[in-house]
């Protein structure tokens, strides 16, 4: 019998990132044949992500950042290549194309919502991919409650927890050495440079501190190995952070938490002013006390439980009728507490 | 023609009688607003909402090779909301309207766009 053919639809590395372990899974499983696209403005970049985890995307489609170009060229490949369904993250444009179509559209972080009360932006498009989503597989309870907000069918909704952790794991199975713990990495996002000169001077107060400013363009698997050393990551980008929080790092969110408040609810992420000096000062505290940041740790990683690539491989042969749905993610037990 | 300019403009500017003869006979509707539509529906809902937004503009514009998607920005007294549309086109006629709306956003600044 013919597997049903998914189309797996990375327009950003993040998305490539918790795409490749869902589609290691629809293979182990053998119940879909998953088809990787690399799309978006940086397609090489999401080529490299999945690279990284041994997989290379059958289609590569560059569609810039015009949604109606990209929309215009996702309904003329799919004129000729109907999937059985389509798997995304955040791209919209993808997604309408697919609907356009037809095509079952299934959603993974479905609900994150950044409780930006613009109306025109980020939470916007998720609103609208939510109103074409024919599955929802939130990572959180939290992002699930905001779909039934939404209106969102309670059947409609899967918890299946997030990718991120299952390609953290992935990728230091993949990764030839070990974390380095010989010194204390401060590792500091891109997006949040400005902060790197206050947190030098602290280098010297603790002489096994250093401080690394994440270059984006580092290769995936030496960033995985990077963010699973880090003492800490000081960042304000969302799907960093939850990166850092799979591979085992506590986060400081510079600014506010915005998607990110199971993290500061769990303790693992912390929201810091967007003060450089404020930063610094509420660093040298972690720094100070290896028990703050142990039991920042503790937290845990609210967004998956490593297995949610099984759960959505699975829900997805299920919507198109190859076997049971999966059960949803357990919940997380209290932090500290033995259940 | 430019069946879908015509459409947009038509709407836009409350012209209903030529959204109505845009609209081929047993034109298939649908849209994700929480009521049923048909025509008349669809018809009211444009009206309403050329009426009450400051403005309407097309954001984008996809076209395909048997109709055209459109994306809208909305722009309310109070703020705005985003739409998307499909329409499939015949004989110079449109033949089927699917509507996406953030529903979100229309409930919250275009409250009775439809009736629940």
């Amino acid at each position: 019998m013919t597997q049903p053919e998914v189309h797996l639809i990375g327009g950003s590395r993040a998305e490539a990132l918790r795409l490749a372990p869902i589609a290691t899974a629809m293979r182990e499983q053998g119940r879909l044949r998953p088809v990787l696209m690399a799309a978006g403005p940086d397609p090489v970049g999401v080529d490299d992500t999945f690279a990284a985890f041994g997989l290379s995307p059958m289609i590569t489609m560059p569609t810039g950042n015009d949604p109606a170009e990209a929309l215009r060229r996702f309904d003329a490949f799919w004129g000729g290549q109907v999937p059985s369904a389509v798997v995304v993250r955040d791209f919209l444009a993808a997604a309408m194309a697919a609907h356009w179509r037809r095509v079952p559209v299934v959603q993974i972080d479905a609900g994150r919502r950044s409780s930006d009360v613009t109306p025109i932006g980020e939470d916007a498009d998720r609103r609208l991919l939510t109103q074409i989503t024919t599955m929802h597989l939130s990572a959180t309870p939290l992002t699930a409650m905001n779909l039934l907000d939404e209106r969102v069918a309670a059947g409609d909704i899967l918890l299946t927890g997030g990718t991120a952790a299952d390609a953290a794991r992935a990728l230091a199975d993949r990764h030839p050495t070990a974390p380095d713990r010989t010194r204390r990495l401060i590792v500091v996002g891109a997006d949040a440079a400005p902060v790197v000169a206050a947190l030098r001077p602290l280098t010297v107060r603790y002489p096994d501190a250093a401080v690394v400013a994440l270059d984006d363009q580092l290769p995936r698997l030496d960033r995985a190995a990077l963010l699973a050393s880090a003492y800490v990551l000081v960042t304000a980008d969302d799907d960093l952070a939850e990166e850092a929080l799979a591979a085992g790092a506590p986060v400081f969110l510079v600014g506010e938490p915005g998607g990110l408040t199971e993290a500061v609810d769990a303790g693992s992420a912390r929201s810091v002013g967007p003060d450089p000096a404020t930063v610094a000062v509420r660093m040298a505290g972690l720094l100070g006390s290896r028990v703050r940041r142990e039991s920042m740790v503790t937290g845990g990683n609210p967004y998956g439980d490593g297995l949610a690539a099984g759960r959505v491989a699975q829900a997805t042969a299920a919507l198109l009728g190859h076997g049971r749905f999966p059960d949803p993610m357990p919940a997380r037990p209290v932090a500290g507490v033995s259940r | 023609m430019d069946v879908a300019g015509f459409w947009t403009r038509s709407w836009t500017s409350d012209d209903r009688v030529a959204v109505r003869q845009m609209l081929a006979p047993d034109a298939e509707i649908e849209w994700n607003l929480d009521a049923p539509v048909d025509e008349e529906e669809l018809v009211q809902a444009l009206h309403r909402i050329a009426v009450f937004a400051d403005d309407v503009t097309v954001l984008g514009q996809t076209g395909a090779e048997d109709g055209v998607a459109l994306s809208y920005d909305l722009v309310a007294p109070f703020g705005r909301a985003r739409m998307m549309e499909f329409l499939t086109i015949a004989g110079g006629r449109i033949t089927e309207v699917r509507q996406i709306y953030d529903v979100v956003a229309i409930d919250r600044y275009f409250p009775g766009l439809y009736a629940q």
